[in-house]
């Protein structure tokens, strides 16, 4: 087991109130494979994200549950060893947008370089051969080092930071919609890359995404969010071919399909407010299938398949 | 830096006002140089500052080149000294200087004076006798006669006296010259009689200097070759000497004039270069880097240490400068590195708030949360990230700061607040405003610094102005 994190919560304080963005989250990974988390602007696919790599905001106000990597548990390191030693070497982080994780006025080779500076103590001039070697491996000609990001394309761009995020060769990759920014083929380009890095280098990658169909293309394992909740989880084929959860099943139907003439459905309502959550399930003021039931109390985990994980009551034991 | 090197110096170079401005710095550099290699390190407080080494110049005269701009001939300087006597014994054994010195002057010099250095003897001091020959082939007998005083005490030979500063006796001052031109003048010029007072009242110059016309008044200036004797009647074989030495006071001097107190007003100008470089770099450097330090930290760090830091920044910004300034320095004491730590003090704030501002801006860029993500220190990020967003302007505000340096510190000069060690154009400035020089017409004595203070201010907006363009577009960037 590469990472286990269990009954992880983290909320917010805000003015109105506290956000509950990561309400009791429960996910497993394995080396070498990737579990693709989908959901909507504002469901906490971020804020689990910058949960696990302890890239807190100012304002937590609660942070707790458990995350394991490879063994140890995470949640007692304190920040300073937190960030000397997961930081990058266990855990590396490719963010939206990649052409402003870039600083522009500092080359892109020594930027690739900064955490083996950082964190092996290198010198930057030993550091540069591994820089290289890494650029090879992601695909960008060797003299990329001595460029300024302004000089680069979006897609060149998009490769420094995987080679940055792959760099001192962590177990874990969390990419927070590494393509949202890239046109289409350069996205298709990325995804390549990105699988090929997945089978050679057996690194587990936790890819945040709103784009089911970008996600399915590379993950083995699917978690759907809603509302700071994972409420549908499984592998892909699961998750996309059979979705149990409703809030899944109309998220697949909105998404438009060529050559069919089915129209897109949609999802009446707008996503929950975290300060003030539903009461019972985040979901029933949209679901189409609501019972009384979901109003009350919070839904039970349901496991409908093998290895398929749902928090819906149409699958649960209403009595209990 | 972020941007390409060559093609911000090609940028730089591009302009008039730049190639103007750096051209300027090199010749301060050069001056600066120049004196630093050719003064001594005690310059103020030996030499610029101890009136005894200014004795032999003339008082409060303008440039020798104001000459070219008028038909009058004025009087040059001449310091006529010599070493080398003959030895000769009638009697008693003498030892004779000669000095000669053309005058070719329409103006009477501003005074004469006569001095002698290191006087050595064993038994009685001797005498010293002065005869001057003048071109009409009249001799003013006993000029001037120095008995020179018997030491107080017992004493055990030899004596010497006079070798730090030498022995000088202002001619219109003394009553012996007084006396001995009256009886010249009664004795070469059967029908002039003029007492010694009225010698004393007029200068003495004029009569060595003149010739009576018709009525007998001394108008005109004899022009010609005097030869002055100086005759040492000694008592004893081994009685010594070093040299003497005959001061014509001239009415220009040198190439920026002299002070009230006879100062070279172009040493002290030459010296005020390196002095004023040095305050302007060591102040503007030091203060954008406690600025840009304080406000990187402040913006990048926030919280507590953020509020602590802007709001002495605030407190410091506030307060009116000046008068804190005049009034620290007095406290403090008016010494150099007093003046530079106020000058510091109250200088670092109003960039840090600047710099405060951009960092706020650019620390919410995503390259900095990725650079945080890799597991980068505080201190990295601020070095590595932040810095170089704010670099440009840091950079143009250090040579802004400059300028500002050197105009604080010559006005805390002005006011006489100045280190009296080192002298400064502020302090040439002072002392010049203080004389009244600006009421006498001295204007050589006020202008010159003046010009400098503002021409070295010019040189750092020249060069500030020509890196704008450099600059420009990014600082519109992150402002």
């Amino acid at each position: 087991m590469l990472l286990q994190i269990s009954d992880l919560y983290m909320s917010y304080l805000t003015i109105r109130g506290e956000v509950r963005a990561v309400d009791g989250i429960n996910l497993s990974l394995e080396s070498g494979e990737a579990l693709g988390i989908v959901g909507e602007s504002g469901c906490g696919k971020t804020s689990l994200s910058l949960g696990i790599t302890r890239l807190l905001p100012e304002n937590v106000s609660t942070f707790k549950g458990s995350i394991v990597l490879q063994g140890q548990e995470l949640m007692g390191i304190p920040r300073d060893r937190f960030r000397r030693e997961v930081n990058w070497k266990k855990i590396s982080m490719v963010f939206q947008g990649a052409m402003n994780s870039l600083n522009p006025v500092v080359k892109v080779g020594p930027q690739v370089a900064e955490p083996l500076i950082i964190h092996m103590g290198m010198k930057k001039e030993h550091a540069k051969p591994k820089v290289i070697e890494i650029f090879e491996t992601v695909g960008l000609p060797e003299e990329t080092y001595d460029r300024y990001p302004h000089e680069l394309s979006g897609g060149m761009k998009q490769r420094v930071v995987i080679a940055m995020a792959l760099i001192l060769n962590p177990p874990l990759i969390i990419l927070d919609e590494p393509t949202s920014a890239l046109d289409v083929s350069i996205q298709a380009q990325t995804m390549n890359l990105l699988k090929r890095l997945k089978k050679e280098r057996h690194i587990g990658m936790i890819f945040i995404t709103h784009d089911i169909a970008l996600s399915s293309d590379i993950s083995d394992k699917m978690a759907v969010m809603y509302g700071g909740h994972i409420v549908e989880m499984g592998s892909a084929e699961q998750v996309i071919l059979s979705p149990k959860h409703p809030y899944t099943q109309k998220l697949l139907a909105s998404t438009p399909r060529l050559r069919s003439f089915s129209q897109p459905d949609f999802i009446p309502g707008a996503p929950p407010d975290l300060v003030n959550p539903p009461t019972g399930c985040n979901f029933h003021p949209r679901c189409h299938m609501a019972m009384d039931i979901c109003r009350e109390r919070d839904p039970p985990t349901c496991y409908p398949e093998e290895g398929q994980r749902v928090e819906c009551w149409l699958y649960g034991d209403k009595d209990e | 830096m972020g941007f390409n090197t060559r093609d911000a110096l090609s940028e730089f170079w591009a302009s008039t006002i730049s190639k103007l401005g750096v051209a300027l710095i090199i010749l301060l550099f050069a001056i600066s140089a120049y004196v630093l290699i050719s003064y001594p390190t005690n310059f103020g407080t030996q030499f610029w500052n101890r009136p005894q080494h200014w004795a032999d110049n003339p008082k409060s005269v303008p440039p020798t080149w104001v000459q070219y701009f008028t038909s009058v001939q004025k009087p040059k300087h001449q310091i006529l000294e010599t070493d080398f006597y003959t030895e000769r014994n009638r009697g008693i054994r003498t030892l004779e200087f000669t000095v000669s010195f053309n005058y070719r002057a329409d103006e009477l010099p501003q005074f004469t004076s006569f001095s002698i250095s290191k006087l050595t003897h064993w038994a009685d001091p001797p005498i010293i006798r002065l005869n001057l020959e003048r071109p009409d082939g009249k001799k003013i007998e006993d000029l001037l006669v120095i008995p020179i005083p018997y030491p107080s005490g017992n004493y055990t030979p030899p004596i010497v006296k006079y070798v730090e500063s030498p022995y000088r006796v202002f001619l219109p001052g003394s009553s012996a010259v007084h006396n001995a031109i009256s009886s010249f003048l009664r004795k070469e010029f059967d029908n002039i009689a003029v007492t010694p007072l009225e010698v004393a009242a007029s200068g003495p110059e004029k009569y060595i200097f003149g010739v009576p016309d018709s009525e007998g008044s001394f108008k005109d200036i004899l022009k010609g070759r005097y030869e002055l004797e100086v005759v040492v009647e000694t008592f004893d074989d081994r009685d010594t000497v070093e040299s003497v030495k005959f001061v014509v006071g001239g009415k220009v001097y040198g190439f920026m004039g002299t002070d009230v107190l006879g100062r070279d007003l172009s040493v002290g100008l030459l010296f005020g270069f390196p002095v004023a470089l040095f305050i302007g770099f060591i102040t503007s450097t030091i203060t954008t880097v406690i600025g840009a330090v304080m406000g990187i930290t402040s913006g990048y760090m926030g919280g507590k240490l953020d509020t602590l830091i802007q709001r002495i920044s605030d407190i410091l910004n506030n307060l009116p400068q000046l008068p804190i300034l005049i009034f620290l320095v007095f406290i403090l004491g008016q010494n150099i590195w007093n003046i530079i730590g106020v000058l510091i003090f109250f200088g670092w704030s109003g960039l840090t708030i600047l710099i405060r501002s951009m960092v706020l801006q650019a620390k919410e860029e995503q390259f900095i949360e990725a650079s945080v993500a890799v597991g980068a220190s505080s201190r990295w990020i601020m070095a590595r990230h932040i810095f170089p967003q704010v670099a440009p302007f840091i950079f143009t505000q250090m040579i802004f700061y400059t300028p500002a340096a050197i105009l604080a510190e010559a006005a805390l000069s002005f006011l006489g607040l100045g280190d009296p060690s080192l002298p400064t154009w502020g302090q040439i400035l002072e002392r010049g405003y203080r004389s009244g020089a600006i009421f006498l017409g001295y204007w050589w004595w006020i202008v010159p610094p003046g010009l400098l203070i503002v021409l070295t201010a010019l040189c750092f907006v020249f060069i500030a102005q020509g890196l704008e363009p450099v600059v420009n577009p990014r600082l519109r960037r992150m402002r």
